[in-house]
Parts: C-alpha cells; sequence; structure tokens
C-alpha cells in the first residue's frame, strides 16, 4: 500500500478521500490511528474560533439597514421586460398585445413574401451584391432584429419556467404567444432561406407547445424533466441564437 | 403554505422585494458567521453581510437555479470580504488588537478560565496567520461544510488549489495549535 501521508488523513477526516478503505487501514494501524487522532484533536481546537453571537432579530436588523439601499437598483433588461410582458396580460393593456402580435403576424408575412422571391433570384442578396431591401429597408436586417426580440421574450419565459413550481396563467398564455410568433418567424427564416434560424426556431416549438398546452396538465416529473431540459441546454442555445443574429451577418 | 425557498428565489429573482427580504432573514446569521470568521472583526463582518446581500440582489437574476443558493451567497460573502481585507489590510491591525472577545460579552463559549481564552486566542491568531485562500477554503470546509468541488466554485479556483489551501491550512493550523493539546 501507498505511504498514507497527513494530508489523506486530512481528507479522512473531512469525509473527502477517494478511497473507502482507508478508514479500515487506519483503524487497523495502532502506528496510523495516533497519527489520525493527534490530527482530530488538533483541528478540533479550531472549534473554539466561535463568532459573537447575533440576536435573534439579526436578519430583521440587517433587512432594515439595506432595503432602502435596495432601491438604489436599476432594473436590468430582463426585469423591464418581465414587466412588459406582465403588462400584455392586464385588461388596460390587452390591445397593446393583441396589436403587437398583429405587428408580428404582418412582419412575419412581409419578410416570408419577400424572402421567397429572394430564394428565386438570388438568396441574400440583389444581383449586385447589395442586401435586398424591402421599400427601402433591410429586410433581413429588421428579420434579424424582430428574432431577436422573439428571442429575449421566449429566453424571459423559459427562465421564469425553469424557476417555478407550478403552472401559472401567465405563463401558459405567453408560451401561446411565443408559439404563434415562433411559427410565423420560423416560416419568415424559412421562406429567406436562413435555414440555421429556421431549425433553431422548428427545435424550440415542440418546448413551447407543450409549455402552451400540456404544462398544467402535465404530472410534476414532467414538469421536472421540461425544466431541466431548459436549464441544461435550451437557454443557452436560445442566449447563442440571440447573439447570432444580432450580428451584422448570419450565415444560414 | 410554506413556499419553498426555490419558489422564494424565483420570486426575488424577478424583483419580488418581500421574497428577498425572507432570504434575508434567513441566511443572515450564516452569512455574518462566515464574514466573522473570514475577518475576525465584528464590524467589519456586520458591514459585509450588508453589503453581501446589496450585491446579491444586484446581481440575483444571474443565480442559476441548478446551483445551491447557499454557495452563491457564500462566493458574494468571499467576495465581499477578500475586497474588505484589502481595503483594510486588517490582516496588519489584527496583531496589534485585543482579540474581540476580551471585549464583549456574546460569545458562544463562556471564556472563563486562563486555558480557554488561550485556545481561542490561539486559535483566533492561526486563522489570521493564514492566507486569504487558505483561510476562506479551511473556513468553508472546516465550519460550513462545504464540499471540496464547491469550494472550488466559490473560490473560482480548481479542486486541486483548493486540496492545496486546505492542506496548508490544516498543517499551519496543527502547529500552532499542537501545543495546546496536551493543556
Amino acid at each position: 500500500m501507498n505511504k498514507i501521508t497527513d494530508d489523506d488523513l486530512t481528507l479522512l477526516y473531512y469525509g473527502e478521500h477517494d478511497d473507502p478503505q482507508l478508514a479500515r487501514t487506519v483503524a487497523g494501524s495502532e502506528r496510523l490511528s495516533a497519527r489520525y487522532d493527534a490530527l482530530c484533536s488538533e483541528l478540533q481546537l479550531a472549534d473554539a474560533y466561535l463568532p459573537p453571537q447575533r440576536d435573534g432579530d439579526y436578519g430583521i436588523e440587517v433587512w432594515q439597514k439595506i432595503s432602502p439601499r435596495l432601491g438604489e437598483k436599476q432594473p436590468g433588461t430582463m426585469v423591464r421586460l418581465k414587466s412588459w410582458l406582465v403588462s400584455l396580460t392586464k385588461p388596460r393593456f390587452s390591445l397593446a398585445g393583441a396589436f403587437s402580435l398583429v405587428l408580428v403576424v404582418a412582419l412575419a408575412f412581409m419578410l416570408g413574401r419577400n424572402g421567397g422571391q429572394e430564394i428565386v433570384n438570388s438568396p441574400g442578396e440583389t444581383p449586385d451584391g447589395s442586401a435586398v431591401t424591402l421599400a427601402g429597408i433591410d429586410s433581413k436586417r429588421l428579420l434579424n432584429q424582430s428574432v431577436s426580440g422573439h428571442l429575449e421574450q421566449v429566453n424571459l419565459v423559459l427562465t421564469q419556467f425553469a424557476n417555478s413550481d407550478e403552472t401559472s396563467a401567465n405563463e401558459t398564455t405567453y408560451a401561446i404567444d411565443m408559439l404563434v410568433a415562433n411559427r410565423l418567424y420560423r416560416q419568415a427564416a424559412s421562406a429567406r432561406g436562413e435555414r440555421k434560424l429556421a431549425a433553431f426556431l422548428a427545435d424550440l416549438e415542440p418546448l413551447l407547445i407543450e409549455l402552451a398546452y400540456g404544462a398544467q396538465s402535465g404530472s410534476p416529473a414532467t414538469r421536472e424533466r421540461m425544466q431541466q431540459e431548459v436549464r441544461e441546454g435550451l437557454l443557452f442555445r436560445v442566449r447563442i441564437m440571440n447573439k447570432e443574429v444580432n450580428k451584422p451577418e448570419i450565415s444560414a | 403554505m410554506i413556499q419553498t425557498e426555490q419558489k422564494i428565489i424565483g420570486k426575488a429573482i424577478s424583483g419580488d422585494r418581500s421574497a428577498f427580504r425572507e432570504l434575508v432573514l434567513e441566511h443572515s446569521h450564516a452569512m455574518f458567521r462566515l464574514a466573522w470568521r473570514l475577518t475576525s472583526d465584528e464590524v467589519a463582518a456586520e458591514d459585509i453581510v450588508q453589503e453581501a446581500f446589496i450585491k446579491a440582489w444586484r446581481n440575483i437574476g444571474r443565480f442559476r437555479m441548478e446551483s445551491s443558493f447557499k454557495s452563491w451567497l457564500h462566493r458574494i460573502t468571499v467576495n465581499t470580504a477578500m475586497d474588505h481585507l484589502r481595503k483594510h489590510a486588517r490582516r496588519k491591525q489584527f496583531e496589534t488588537e485585543e482579540p474581540e472577545w476580551e471585549s464583549s460579552g456574546q460569545q458562544g463559549v463562556t471564556a472563563d478560565t486562563g486555558t480557554q481564552i488561550d485556545i481561542r486566542k490561539q486559535t483566533q491568531t492561526a486563522m489570521m496567520n493564514l492566507s486569504d485562500a487558505e483561510r476562506t477554503a479551511l473556513l468553508l470546509k472546516h465550519y460550513e461544510g462545504h464540499s471540496i468541488d464547491e469550494i472550488a466554485r466559490i473560490m473560482e479556483i480548481t479542486t486541486g488549489a483548493c486540496k492545496q489551501n486546505i492542506f496548508r491550512a490544516v498543517k499551519k493550523m496543527r502547529i500552532a495549535l499542537s501545543p495546546l493539546v496536551a493543556t
């Protein structure tokens, strides 16, 4: 057997040693036991390093001191986006929400049509190599910007989903909106020849469908599985794709 | 209905201050203990706890739910304490100051004998003579019970480096404390 060092005994003391036999080896050897006992006695003295006690209200005291300073926090983009999404569910803004959806539909339709023409001629560019424009607008840029906004909202909805225990009515509503928008953007991307983007949006769709129509009736285990899927890969992919569409050019 | 911490964290992430208050009430004592052990300074530890919670609130959107919230808070506390130690060169001051327990009646252990005071004084001195990395690694292992992997994540070092810090810290502590074992 290899020589047992003090570092091995330290790991044993803290329950971190990889070798399950070590404890038995130490117990079976008088010399090793003596070394181990000495280590234990010395480390146990460290327990005397006791902090001053705080009374039971210490947490309240901390809160009272910090709460005026929490107001200094500027809400991040995610929080603002969330507020906006929440506002869409309130009756006074429901019309604005519906209008946003109409805009998405109209935009996707325009981009899809325009993209279809480009595929017949020369994908992505006019014959002279310049970006295709639609009534003076760079349609590719418009698609990317719109998809970027969509992905930010998807990111927000998925983050919220990954962090909550129960399905809320809001979550379902957002997911339905996201699903509708996602399909339209997928079609627009596909029609424009943006194959990578279209494939990514297609990958996103099954989860949005589950969120929109299946999450409420699903079991906790199903929800946990979906949350794991979101946390372990999908959120990351959404963020990466969002970065890509924000680049000046995105390869199809 | 008792809310799970995960649910409370989720609410705090979405900007709910009352949910964050729950987290402050839950974790203040533990954060104070850690901050005090890192600095050996009661006033500094209180400041660090407050500063760490403010940082936590501002950055809670970056917290990933799959990791431990306690570990995340500990990481912020450790970083805040390190900033404090760097700013105030605490270790130099420590050598010239009276140990705090001599002026405080709120200790966890009654310092009623010379031997106990010696042990506490020696332990505190030994702790503060460790490097910041050694002390942090040892504290997180010995008092907080984090695994070596967790400590490595909190300190943003490799597990190998983490182990080495613990080994060095243990060696130094043993040298400092072994004369007290016989007493």
